[in-house]
């Protein structure tokens, strides 16, 4: 019998939050192979192989057929193009891994309280200087929807790997998207939250493959 | 339905007849750019675009995109062989886009364009050169609109400046202009108790250089524009009726020949200034007279939204197959185009292209 492929996040509270949410369910997360391994194999149940693995990735591997179910963020599934929800299912929305996409202008712009004023100030941006506003951030496709929905069609992407909330004083963007959950961050970085800037509202998920949501074992999780 | 080779050879005879009639009419054959930067495609359409065109980076990061119209590559063809005055070209190739799915589809056209016209009546001759080649097909319908048309409507209507742009600026983009419409009707758009805050700490930034550079604009920018947007009315400019002068002018859809008559009546009816108006619609009159007979031509308000570098008279040729529309040809004006792709200015432009792939299944 094949063995069922669960994917954790290898990293970070997340993957703490994950190990604690699995024992929560009568499931304990072993590593028999010792910490630094990443596979892992659930305590009592032969038909379990676990892997630790980047957020991410395990989408991805989801999205391929590599693994049956796994733990990650809404965010990340949202950020993949579309067609990756039509084969990686939401079985379960989490109460870890809370975090909002936002998007966040310099505080000093007064003159910028909501998304229609973005629009505006972007055009009369491009007017000026000839090139559009640049958005920095780690989620190109999630910020680029959201922007048009809001009329805002001026922009570029900057894409991102870290310490977002830097780009727009060192020249590199204007503004950004990032993930928040106290907006404390961003605050401490000179910051605001546009009013309606709110892109995403995430948390972790327990994720599925489609052939995978009949599965008897995901009665574990009810 | 035609195959393989059957295909191929109608391909060939119809292009060169067509490309033989555009010659006659003075347009030089000429060879577009397969690929594109794809920077100067963002630049013209926005992030958005780059999610229909087959792109690809280079190893130095640079990515590049294959055509997915022919209209980029005649106006870049302009720029880099440094043209001032009026040129028109006519061109056969391919164009490449991406469907929703993320599946490529090919086109191939045959088309115009005239660049930095010297003549007034350059519309008339490009609509009439792209209708020309098809003018046999059964029950060929046209449908043309006017987004300058639309411009001049908000430029009448008794609107702050800002809610003018914004509604001009999303023409083209049908969700959010509907959206935009509610919000006027709702006359929401400041938050009192934010610009509270914010006043105050306008004093801070008056006092300070300037200059000075924040998040890529000047303070002296971001203060002047706060303090438009306070003074800016809120309050009492009629959103609820410009919203309903708005909506009945996008219902308009008439045969051309009404046209003029009926968009002056409905300006009279609603108050708004004629002046303009008159005088814009000579084109429009022009192509009347002399291919109004020629064709079964209505003229639609609510036509010309698809693309948003379209700024005047669009068009589009159809016919009906088996009940489902065949679209032959479109095109229109495009005046902004050129500045965005590197020109430097705006100038005037237009052009037209016949869908082969359509019209060799006719």
């Amino acid at each position: 019998m094949n063995k069922i492929k669960i994917g954790l996040p290898s990293k970070g509270r997340l993957r703490g939050d994950s190990i604690n949410f699995f024992q929560s369910k009568n499931l304990k997360v072993v590593n028999s192979f010792g910490d630094r391994n990443y596979f892992f194999n659930i305590e009592k149940n032969n038909e379990v192989e676990g892997i630790f693995l980047h957020a991410r990735e395990i989408i991805e591997r989801i999205n391929d057929g590599t693994l049956d179910m796994g733990i990650s963020g809404l965010d990340l599934l949202k950020e993949f193009p579309e067609v990756y929800s039509e084969n990686v299912k939401t079985f379960q929305k989490l109460d870890f891994g809370f975090a909002d996409l936002v998007v966040a202008a310099p505080k000093d712009w007064l003159d910028v309280q909501n998304m229609a004023d973005l629009e505006e100030v972007s055009f009369d941006f491009r007017e000026k200087y000839t090139r559009r506003m640049r958005v920095a951030t780690k989620y190109p496709n999630l910020t680029e929807s959201f922007f048009l929905s809001k009329g805002v069609s001026q922009f570029r992407v900057v894409p991102s790997l870290g310490a977002t909330e830097s780009y727009p004083f060192t020249g590199s963007a204007e503004l950004i998207t990032d993930i928040t959950s106290t907006g404390s961050t961003l605050k401490a970085n000179n910051l605001r939250i546009i009013n309606d800037g709110s892109i995403l509202k995430s948390s972790a998920c327990v994720f599925v493959s489609k052939n995978f949501l009949k599965n008897k074992f995901l009665r574990n999780f009810k | 339905m035609k195959r393989g080779l059957e295909k191929k050879k109608l391909k060939e005879n119809f292009s060169k007849k067509i490309l033989n009639l555009f010659k006659k009419r003075k347009f030089n054959f000429t060879d577009l750019d397969l690929l594109i930067d794809t920077n100067l495609l963002t630049e013209r359409s926005g992030e958005q675009f780059k999610k229909s065109t087959l792109t690809y980076r280079d190893l130095l990061g640079k990515e590049i995109s294959l055509r997915p119209d022919l209209t980029v590559s005649t106006a870049l063809k302009y720029i880099q062989e440094k043209k001032t005055k009026e040129e028109k070209y006519c061109y056969y190739g391919t164009a490449y886009r991406l469907d929703k799915k993320g599946d490529l589809k090919v086109f191939d056209q045959l088309g115009c364009e005239i660049i930095n016209p010297s003549t007034k009546n350059s519309s008339l001759l490009l609509i009439d050169s792209i209708l020309e080649p098809i003018k046999k097909i059964r029950k060929l319908e046209i449908v043309i609109g006017d987004v300058g048309l639309f411009k001049i409507l908000i430029d009448a209507l008794d609107l702050p400046e800002r809610w003018k742009l914004r509604l001009i600026r999303h023409f083209s983009r049908r969700e959010y202009f509907i959206e935009l419409l509610k919000r006027l009707e709702t006359n929401y758009d400041l938050d009192q108790e934010t610009i509270n805050v914010d006043t105050q700490r306008l004093q801070d930034l008056i006092k300070i250089d300037q200059s000075k550079i924040i998040g890529g604009r000047t303070v002296a920018e971001i203060v002047k524009r706060f303090k438009k947007k306070l003074k800016d009315p809120r309050d009492d400019y009629k959103g609820k009726l410009n919203v309903r002068i708005i909506r009945n002018y996008l219902k308009i859809n008439l045969p051309l020949q009404k046209a003029e008559k009926t968009i002056i009546a409905f300006f009279n009816k609603n108050k708004l200034p004629t002046k303009n108006i008159k005088n814009y619609f000579k084109k429009i009159i022009l192509i009347n007279k002399k291919i109004g007979k020629k064709y079964s031509i209505s003229f639609k308000t609510d036509f010309g939204r698809n693309a948003e570098y379209y700024t005047g008279i669009v068009f589009l040729a159809y016919a009906k197959e088996k009940g489902q529309v065949v679209e032959l040809a479109r095109g229109g004006e495009y005046s902004n185009l050129l500045k965005t792709l590197g020109y430097k200015k705006d100038i005037l432009a237009l052009g037209g292209a016949i869908n082969l792939n359509q019209l060799i299944n006719l």
